[in-house]
């Protein structure tokens, strides 16, 4: 972040947006001889490297951008005051002087005190003249200077003018790819109040909140403190409404990670770390069972209400998706919250309460709650959650199934596969072919991977009878390619159904044959 | 039932009722109010006989307080007006004319949780002084590095503004001194995210020239008390003189400001440009971003403007005086930094500024308290607030056009000391842009009358 006289800004038809500086042969010269000018200014005077930046801008360079540089240089480089005399000392000494020897309204006066106090600390008289003020921040000493590189240093300059320009919004409007539960907890220490909304894409709004009453710049700084944190994704996009401080015109600013995303610095995507050892041993110990439960840490955010649970880790089968949320410090009052948010929800939530930190009795909460919760100790104890995930699943697709039977849809394709068909509308595929199988639509015969419309079962039989032997045979290899060339899958339940018989000699299916009845 | 709780510079209001003050919050679902219309919710409830639990305010415990504090009787009136309007108002009182003494006095009647707001860090350690001294007790501080809370808590505007979150909740009673900064758009916020019910204001300058003053009763209550310089001058306040000196620039000088003020003046003329108010001179910054041009002869000005505050012949001017003066105490004034440290260089003076550390800027002003130190120099840090009873000269060596800026050094050595004189110079560099900026700020604007 920037002084805010430092920005600058392109302003049109009511959008505003930063002067970003690309990499272009010009700006990457001035970072460089900056960069350069720190390097070369290691052991002296702030003033005297302020001075030769100053050059830069005489030079024709936009003096805001030369020193936006600097400015952001000025905190790679460590200043300090050489401490061989400290200066207060030195001034109290002198000012006391003064009391007896009057102050220094000519030259001879000034001489003699200064001279007197150079005696006393055994120092010489020019020493003393440059120590006195030796501690002003323009006489520090640049004595360390860690030098970015000159790209990299655009991209912070970027970064900053976007933040400075962000200390006069009155609202930010966000969606992005993931991060969201360091997004959402950053958003809460920061005091900002956020609005979710769900259309296609997840998103957020975000203000404060005194902005119910007035547009007010107030929650600008804490905004721009959370940009960071959204742009460390991927995938952003980025709205804020800016109270142009100049001209008090509300301006509008658009931010695209794929425009953007490169001119930006942005924090290292975060590796996905765990909160704690408990969470990351959960997920080591579930994914090597293969249960055919896919689990996905930091899953986007469920709205509830007009507020959102990120829970901890999704668990995701066919369709049926159960939460997992690990509670390591908690008292009844958290778990009533997280009860009162899931009432607003229509998600299976498996909440793991570590029973070694339980502040109270839990008697209370789980007659209170419809709240699914295991304890564990030390760490979380796999068979109840598969256990849960069973039922989870059971239930799930039970109701699904139920749907499904009341469901009439009518059917036009040849073949329908009952995965296909499950994920189209987001239920399981074993509710699917349990509704399916149980009470098949009109015209079609439920097989154990799809269901077949009858004319197509016929156009099959059709195929097999041209290729039957005299005999009424056919190598069973042969029926199969001819079902499956039908778009068929489960070829072998499909030739039962029309009626053939499966003749094995040995286990050996190649000298299998199929036989008219 | 009605549930009240304060949420981070505002009320929320969970329930089945609205209120005249409340507005529905659809993120949080449940209605929220201003944290400054604390009071007259709850009246408003009382009136509506509803039934409400309010778990707004969060006071730091009571403390006993012992005051000890006599008014005179222009204080004693001020303070009536303000119980007569129900504990709201701004007191407008010359500077030494003691405004601290009546909301002291005020603190100690109503005996309640306090927030005093002041413009800098040395008015925090006057204030906590003046608490121990009168009410005898401990007062927490807010700001420069220091947090603490207690019945009576000093803290900057600054951090009044900045953690009004966290603050707002727990005082009763609010002082707001030096209340005319309480009218910029930022801090305004900190009279509307804070509860108090009870308010002062104290000023000896009301207006602003921005016109922003008239927001102020709003937020902390009328002008309900103001008395002028002339009325205490002499009684209550020293009496003192007042001169202009004029110097010449050095030949050097005279040339280099003729150079760059030519510069300035030919870029307007080339464009056309008049100025003749402060918007005019504003809108004509406002091209410098874009224009190259237009900002070098801005910048041409101000280098010519620099030259002629900091004219070397003031120095020489300055010498005399503090020779011919050996016995005042003396302020001297500066608009700019770079002065300050020339001054105190060359006299040996102690300087104060923003840079100054401060460990060394509080024994600076207890050693010219004390009489060890007979001159500060300092440019507009010690323009408010800080009291040094016995100043008596005071050199304006350089300063803006601002008619407040000259009211608030005159009152540092204004302060009532039996037998003081008090001499207030001002020191301005002839034909220069700088004699009309002298004469503005002696003058009120029409506009402020």
């Amino acid at each position: 972040m920037l002084p805010s006289e430092l920005l600058t800004v392109w302003k049109r038809k009511g959008n505003i947006s930063p002067r970003y500086a690309r990499a272009t042969e010009d700006s990457l010269q001035v970072a460089n001889s900056l960069i350069k000018a720190y390097k070369d200014h290691v052991g002296q005077k702030k003033s005297v490297l302020k001075a030769f930046a100053s050059e830069l801008e005489d030079e024709g360079y936009e003096y805001r951008f030369v020193r936006g540089l600097a400015c952001l240089l000025d905190r790679k480089s460590t200043f300090k005051c050489n401490d061989r005399i400290d200066p207060v000392e030195l001034r109290r000494r002198i000012f006391r002087a003064t009391r007896e020897l009057g102050l220094a309204t000519t030259p001879e006066k000034r001489k003699r005190i200064i001279a007197a106090i150079a005696q006393d600390l055994k120092i010489t008289s020019d020493t003393v003249e440059e120590f006195l003020y030796a501690d002003l921040d323009s006489e520090l000493i640049l004595e360390e200077f860690e030098p970015p590189a000159p790209e990299e240093l655009l991209k912070e300059y970027n970064l900053s003018l976007t933040q400075t320009l962000l200390f006069d919004s009155t609202e930010l409007n966000f969606t992005a790819s993931g991060n969201w539960q360091r997004i959402f907890y950053a958003v809460k220490r920061l005091g900002l109040i956020y609005d979710v909304q769900k259309d296609g894409r997840f998103w957020v709004k975000i203000d404060g909140p005194a902005s119910l009453f007035k547009l007010t710049r107030r929650y600008g700084t804490a905004t721009a403190k959370l940009l960071p944190t959204i742009i460390a994704n991927q995938e952003w996009t980025v709205e804020a409404k800016i109270l142009w401080r100049y001209t008090n015109e509300i301006c509008n600013f658009k931010l695209e990670s794929w425009k953007h995303r490169s001119m930006l610095k942005s924090l290292q995507e975060p590796k996905i770390s765990y909160d704690s050892a408990v969470e990351q041993d959960f997920a080591e110990q579930f994914q090597s069972l293969k249960t055919g439960w896919q689990l996905k840490r930091e899953p986007e955010p469920v709205p509830a209400g007009k507020q959102v649970i990120i829970p901890d880790f999704s668990l995701e089968k066919q369709g049926v998706r159960v939460y997992v949320e690990i509670v390591g410090f908690w008292t009844a009052e958290y778990l009533l919250r997280k009860i009162e948010k899931l009432k607003k929800v229509d998600v299976n939530m498996l909440v793991a309460v570590n029973e070694n930190l339980a502040c109270e009795k839990l008697d209370r909460l789980e007659k209170e709650a419809q709240l699914n919760i295991i304890y564990y100790h030390d760490k979380i104890p796999l068979a109840p959650v598969l256990r849960y995930l069973e039922g989870a699943f059971q239930n799930v697709q039970a109701s699904q199934t139920e749907l499904l039977k009341n469901l009439r849809v009518i059917f036009t394709e040849p073949v329908v596969d009952y995965g296909e068909f499950a994920a189209r509308i987001g239920v399981s595929t074993e509710a699917v072919k349990e509704a399916l199988t149980e009470k098949p639509p009109e015209g079609y015969t439920a097989m154990s991977e799809s269901l077949v419309r009858r004319d197509k079962l016929e156009q099959i039989r059709n195929k097999i009878e041209e290729q039957l032997n005299p005999t009424g045979r056919l190598p069973l290899s042969e029926a199969i390619r001819i079902v499956e060339s039908e778009g068929v899958a489960d070829a072998t339940k499909s030739l039962e159904t029309l009626g053939y018989r499966i003749n094995w000699h040995g286990i050996n299916a190649e000298k299998a044959e199929v036989a008219k009845p | 039932m009605i549930y009240l709780r304060f949420d981070k510079g505002t009320i929320l209001l969970r329930g089945e009722v609205g209120t005249p003050y409340g507005k529905w919050d659809p993120r949080v679902d449940c209605y929220r109010i201003k944290a400054m219309h604390y009071s007259e919710v709850l009246d408003y409830l009382k009136e509506s006989k509803l039934a409400f639990q309010d778990d707004v305010p969060n006071l730091p415990p009571v403390q006993q307080l012992n005051s000890n504090v006599e008014l005179r009787p222009y204080q004693n009136e001020a303070l009536d007006r303000w119980h007569q309007a129900n504990m709201r108002g701004i007191l407008v009182l010359p500077t030494a004319a003691g405004k601290t003494y009546v909301a002291l006095k005020a603190i100690g009647q109503l005996k309640t949780q306090t927030l005093i707001i002041v413009p800098t860090l040395d008015l925090i350690d006057q204030w906590r002084k003046r608490v121990a001294d009168h009410l005898k007790t401990d007062a927490g501080a807010v700001g420069g590095g220091e947090n603490t809370v207690k019945m009576i808590t000093v803290s900057t505007y600054d951090s009044a503004y900045l953690q009004a979150e966290t603050l707002g909740n727990r005082f009763m009673l609010m002082i707001f001194d030096e209340v005319h900064h309480l009218a910029s758009p930022s801090y305004m916020q900190i009279a509307e995210m804070y509860i108090a019910p009870y308010r002062m204001g104290l000023t000896a300058t009301y207006e602003r020239s921005d016109e922003r003053h008239s927001l102020l009763p709003r937020l902390v209550g009328d002008p309900v008390y103001t008395v002028d310089v002339e009325e205490l001058a002499g009684e209550h306040l020293s009496p003192y003189t007042y001169e202009k000196m004029f110097v010449d620039l050095t030949p050097k000088e005279q040339r280099a400001y003729d150079d760059e003020m030519a510069t300035f003046r030919l870029y307007l003329k080339e464009k056309g440009i008049v100025l003749r108010s402060p918007e005019d001179f504003h809108r004509f910054i406002m091209t410098t971003g874009r224009d190259r041009r237009a900002r070098e002869a801005l910048l041409a000005r101000n280098r010519a403007l620099k030259i002629a505050l900091n004219s070397d012949a003031k120095l020489g001017l300055l010498a005399q005086q503090l020779d011919a003066n050996e016995k005042e105490k003396t302020l001297i004034f500066t608009l700019h930094n770079d002065l300050v440290y020339t001054i105190s260089r060359r006299f040996l003076i102690p300087a104060i500024t923003y840079q100054t550390p401060k460990e060394e800027r509080r024994e600076i002003l207890e050693n010219f308290r004390n009489g060890q130190y007979k001159a500060i120099v300092t440019s507009q840090v010690l323009d408010e607030g800080v009291d040094v009873p016995d100043a008596s000269a005071g050199y304006i060596l350089s300063g803006t056009g601002s008619t407040r800026e000259y009211i608030q050094r005159l009152g540092r050595i204004l302060r009532k000391v039996e037998g003081k004189r008090a001499k207030l110079v001002e020191i301005v560099s002839r034909e220069t842009v700088e004699v009309e900026m002298s004469r503005r700020r002696r003058y009120k604007k029409p506009a402020e009358d």
